[in-house]
C-alpha cells in the first residue's frame, strides 16, 4: 500500500513500501547514500525489531536494519 | 617512489565494501601465511599475507578493513581513506584489488570509482562468481572492462574458481602499471569545491584533482598532513564557503548517475521475488520467535563450551602435570627444577589450557558469521544494548564472556564504533567466567546452608550460584551504563547494518579463524602470563633466609611433636615455607586492607596469587592448609571449615567471610591473560589499567559491605 504523498519511512508500518525521494538530514545522508539508499530506491519496511528502536528494511534486492533516527530522514512517496 | 620500475616489494592492497567476501579471496591467496597485528597507531586489525607470483618479487597483500566510500565514519573506514590518500606511506599499495560482490554491482561500484579516480592500478575483482549460474544472473565482463577501464574478473572465492587468472592479472599489474591508468576521471570536482581547489591545488601534496578534494576534505583529521597545511585548508574551506557534508553527497549522486548506466547495460537480474533469505528471516528475526532462537543458540554454545572443552582441558593439564612430574623425577632437586616444574611447565599449561575453549568459541561465531546470523542478532538486540551504551554485536562477547572473557574480548572486533567497543571490553569480564566456577563451588557451602525445596528440585545453594551469574550481567550492563557517561566519542553512532543473505559457511575460512585467533592468543597473551606465573613461583617459594630457616625448623619440631608421616610433613614445611616466602610477607603486608572484608593474611595470599588467574584460588588455599592434593575440592572445604581464628575461636570461614569472598571474586579482576588481551585489543596500557582498577573498586566496595551488613 504506497504512500499518495511523501512521508518520513519512520511512519510506515510493517509491509508498507515506496519509492525514496530524499533526504532531511545531511549528516545521515551522505551514510546512506554510501550503502546505496538514494532517490529512486524502492524502500520496503519488512518488521520491526524485537526491542523496537530498529527496523528490518528491505532497499531494493538488499536488506538493511536501520535505527528510527536513520528511517526518520528518508522522505518516501 | 612507486611508479617505473617493480618496487623491492610490491605491495597489493585487497579493498572492498564489506560482505563483499574480501577476506575470503584474502585466506585463498595466502594460505595461513598471514600476519595479524595492528595498523600503526590505531586499533584497526591489519591482516597482511604473502603471495608468491611467477618471475616477481614476493608480494605484500594487504587486506584493508572494508569500506563503503572515501567518506570514513569508522575507523577502520579511516584506515582505508588515509592509507590510500598517502603515496609515501609504507602502506600505500602499488596496485589494488577491488572486490565486489556481483550481485550488488550498483552499489559495490561508489567506492570502486573514487579509488579509480586517485589514480590507484586496479582489478575488478567481480567475487561469487558461483551466484551467476544459481540466480540466473548474467554479466558482460568485456564490456564492463571496456566501460570501466580496468580489467574485470569473475572469481569465486568460495568454489576457488578465477584464482589463476587473477594471480596473473596481478602479475601483469606490477610489471606494467602505466597500461593500467585511466584515461579520464568518472567525476570532476564540482562548482562548489572548484574555488577552494584552485587555492589549495598547488599546496596539498596531491596527484591530482580528486586527490586534492579528498585531502580538502579529510584534513583536519589526516595524520600525514602537518599541522600548518591543515590550517591553511581550514581557512581556505571557510572562506570559500566549501560545505564538506554537502559536497559529498553531490559528489555521490554524481557518480551514481555516471555507473549506474553501465551496470545497467552489463548486468542482468533473473527473479525479482522473496528470496530463501527472506523466508527464513521471517522466522530468524521474528519479534518473539527472533529473541527465543538467539537463546537457545547461545544455550548450545555455552554447552559445547563446557562439554566438548573439558576432554581436550582435562588432557592439556594431565599433560604438563605428568610432564612436571617427569623433570622433578628426571631432574636433581633444586632451585633450577622447581623453576622449570612450578614456573615455566606451570604457566604455560595455564596459557595452553585456555586453548581449547578459546578454539570452539571462534569455531562457533565464526560459523555464525560467515552465515550472516551475527548481523540479525545486532539487528535484534541494537536498541536493547544502545540504552547501555553498547552495541547490537556486543550481545556476542557478553555471552561469549560466561566461558571466558579472552576470547570475548576478541570478538569485539566486529564492532565499528570505537566507544562501543570499549565499553564492550571493558565491562566483559564482568561476566562469571568459567574459572571462578570452582571458587563460588568452595565457597558457597560456607555461605548458603543445603536447604532444598520441592522435594530437592530447587535448592538453595543453585539458587545463589544462578544468582551469582546474575549480579555479574547487572554489574556488566550498570558500568556500561556508568562508562557511557563518562566517555566522549567525537565518531557518530550508526546501525545502517546490512543484512547480507544467508550462506552456508566456507569451512576454510572458518578454520582460518579459529586457527588464527588461537594462535594469536598463545603467542600474545602466552608471554605475559608465563612472566607472571615465573615471578608468582619465585615470591612464593623464596622469603628473607632467616624466616625460611626458621620455618623449616618449625615445621620439622612440628612432625616430630605430632609424629608425622612424611607426606604430611611435606605438607606441612610446604605450609610453614609459605607464611615464610615474599608472598607470605606481602598477604601479612596487606592484611590490614583486607581485614574489613573479613580476610586473614591466608585469604589475603590466596588473592594475591588468585590476582595471576582466579583458579589458582584453590591451588594456593591447598597449600596454605597443607592439603596435599589440590584438586580435592572437598577436602579444602573440610579443613576449610575445621580453620579457627586464632583470637576468637571462632569459625574464619563464616557465612559474612564467605559471601564477602564471593563477591569479591564476582567483580574482581583477578586474570592477567584478560588483562593482557585488553592491552592487546586497544592497543594501549590506560584501558587494562581502568579496567583492573575499577572492577577490583567495586569488588572491594561490595565485599566490605556485604561482610559489615552480615557479621
Amino acid at each position: 500500500m504506497p504512500f499518495p504523498r511523501s512521508a518520513a519511512a519512520s511512519l510506515f508500518k510493517a509491509g508498507q513500501s515506496g519509492t525514496i525521494e530524499r533526504f532531511t538530514n545531511e549528516g545521515l545522508e551522505g551514510k546512506l547514500l554510501d550503502i546505496g539508499v538514494r532517490p529512486g530506491s524502492r524502500l520496503r519496511v519488512v518488521r520491526k525489531s524485537p526491542f523496537g528502536g530498529s527496523w528490518y528494511v528491505k532497499i531494493d534486492r538488499q536488506c538493511l536494519a536501520l535505527r528510527k533516527k536513520e528511517l526518520a530522514c528518508i522522505m518516501v512517496k | 617512489m612507486h611508479h617505473g620500475q617493480v618496487t623491492a616489494t610490491p605491495v597489493v592492497g585487497l579493498v572492498g565494501n564489506p560482505n563483499s567476501g574480501k577476506s575470503s579471496l584474502f585466506n585463498l591467496l595466502t594460505g595461513l601465511r598471514q600476519r595479524i597485528g595492528n595498523f600503526p597507531g590505531v586499533t584497526v586489525e591489519k591482516k597482511a599475507g604473502m603471495l608468491t607470483l611467477p618471475g616477481l618479487p614476493t608480494v605484500e597483500l594487504i587486506d584493508f578493513p572494508g569500506a563503503y566510500s572515501c567518506y570514513p565514519t569508522s575507523l577502520d573506514e579511516r584506515l582505508v581513506v588515509q592509507e590510500l590518500t598517502n603515496p609515501e606511506g609504507d602502506l600505500f599499495p602499488d596496485a589494488i584489488i577491488y572486490v565486489a560482490d556481483i550481485t550488488k554491482l550498483d552499489k559495490h561500484l561508489l567506492l570502486f570509482t573514487q579509488l579509480r579516480d586517485l589514480d590507484l592500478p586496479m582489478i575488478l575483482v567481480l567475487n561469487m562468481a558461483d551466484l551467476m549460474d544459481a540466480d540466473g544472473l548474467t554479466v558482460d565482463l568485456a564490456k564492463l572492462s571496456q566501460e570501466l577501464g580496468v580489467p574485470v574478473l569473475a572469481v569465486s572465492s568460495r568454489e576457488n574458481r578465477g584464482i589463476g587468472e587473477l594471480k596473473t592479472t596481478i602479475a601483469d599489474l606490477l610489471r606494467s602499471p602505466e597500461n593500467f591508468r585511466p584515461e579520464h576521471p568518472f567525476y570532476e570536482p564540482g562548482a562548489s569545491a572548484r574555488d577552494v581547489l584552485s587555492e589549495l591545488r598547488r599546496e596539498l601534496p596531491a596527484r591530482n584533482d580528486y586527490h586534492a578534494l579528498l585531502l580538502t576534505h579529510h584534513a583536519p583529521w589526516l595524520k600525514h598532513i602537518p599541522e600548518q597545511l591543515r590550517h591553511k585548508v581550514q581557512n581556505a574551506r571557510v572562506s570559500h564557503g566549501f560545505h564538506s557534508l554537502r559536497a559529498q553527497v553531490e559528489e555521490t549522486m554524481d557518480r551514481y548517475n555516471t555507473f549506474e548506466p553501465i551496470v545497467k547495460q552489463t548486468v542482468r537480474h533473473a527473479g525479482d521475488g522473496d528470496s530463501l533469505s527472506d523466508r527464513i528471516d521471517t522466522v530468524v528475526t521474528h519479534p518473539l520467535f527472533g529473541p527465543i532462537l538467539f537463546i537457545a543458540l547461545m544455550l548450545l554454545l555455552f554447552q559445547a563450551l563446557f562439554a566438548w572443552a573439558s576432554v581436550p582441558m582435562d588432557l592439556i593439564e594431565l599433560i604438563f602435570g605428568t610432564l612436571g612430574e617427569a623433570i622433578r623425577e628426571n631432574l636433581p632437586a633444586g632451585w633450577f627444577t622447581d623453576l622449570l616444574v612450578d614456573g615455566i611447565v606451570a604457566g604455560l599449561g595455564g596459557v595452553l589450557v585456555f586453548v581449547p575453549q578459546i578454539a570452539i568459541l571462534f569455531f562457533f561465531i565464526a560459523i555464525l558469521e560467515e552465515v550472516g546470523y551475527l548481523a540479525r542478532a545486532a539487528y535484534m538486540f541494537d536498541s536493547l544494548m544502545q540504552r547501555f551504551g553498547l552495541n547490537g554485536r556486543s550481545v556476542v562477547a557478553l555471552i561469549s564472556g560466561h566461558a571466558c572473557a579472552i576470547p570475548a574480548i576478541m570478538s569485539t572486533r566486529t564492532i565499528a564504533n570505537w566507544k562501543e567497543r570499549l565499553l564492550t571490553i571493558l565491562v566483559t569480564p564482568l561476566t562469571s567466567c568459567s574459572a571462578r566456577i570452582p571458587v563460588y563451588v568452595i565457597l558457597i557451602s560456607f555461605a548458603v546452608p543445603p536447604v532444598a525445596y520441592f522435594d530437592g528440585l530447587i535448592g538453595l545453594q543453585g539458587l545463589a550460584f544462578a544468582g551469582l551469574y546474575f549480579l555479574g550481567i547487572l554489574g556488566a550492563m550498570l558500568s556500561a551504563l556508568v562508562f557511557k557517561w563518562i566517555l566522549k566519542t567525537p565518531d557518530r553512532s550508526f546501525l545502517m547494518l546490512e543484512l547480507p543473505e544467508y550462506r552456508t559457511p566456507v569451512w576454510r575460512n572458518v578454520a582460518t579463524t579459529v586457527y588464527q585467533k588461537s594462535k594469536t592468543f598463545v603467542v600474545e597473551a602466552g608471554k605475559i602470563i608465563l612472566i607472571i606465573s615465573i615471578i608468582l613461583w619465585a615470591a612464593s617459594t623464596y622469603g628473607p633466609r632467616e624466616s625460611m630457616a626458621a620455618a623449616e625448623v618449625q615445621a620439622q619440631e612440628q612432625a616430630v611433636a605430632r609424629q608425622l608421616s612424611d607426606e604430611e610433613t611435606a605438607d606441612v614445611l610446604a605450609s610453614e615455607r609459605l607464611e615464610a616466602s615474599y608472598a607470605g610477607h606481602l598477604g601479612k603486608f596487606i592484611e590490614p586492607v583486607i581485614a574489613p572484608l573479613g580476610y586473614d593474611w591466608k585469604i589475603g595470599i590466596a588473592l594475591l596469587t588468585s590476582f595471576a588467574a582466579r583458579e589458582v584460588f584453590v591451588g594456593t588455599m591447598a597449600t596454605i592448609y597443607s592439603v596435599g592434593s589440590t584438586d580435592d575440592e572437598f577436602r579444602i572445604r573440610e579443613r576449610l571449615a575445621e580453620e579457627r581464628n586464632p583470637v576468637t575461636g571462632q569459625p574464619v570461614y563464616n557465612r559474612a567471610t564467605a559471601w564477602s569472598l564471593l563477591i569479591f571474586y564476582v567483580f574482581a579482576m583477578m586474570c592477567m591473560s584478560t588483562l593482557a588481551v585488553t592491552k592487546r585489543e586497544t592497543n594501549s596500557w590506560k584501558w587494562p589499567l581502568v579496567q583492573f582498577v575499577f572492577m577490583t573498586a567495586i569488588a572491594y566496595g561490595g565485599a566490605m559491605l556485604v561482610y559489615q551488613l552480615l557479621s
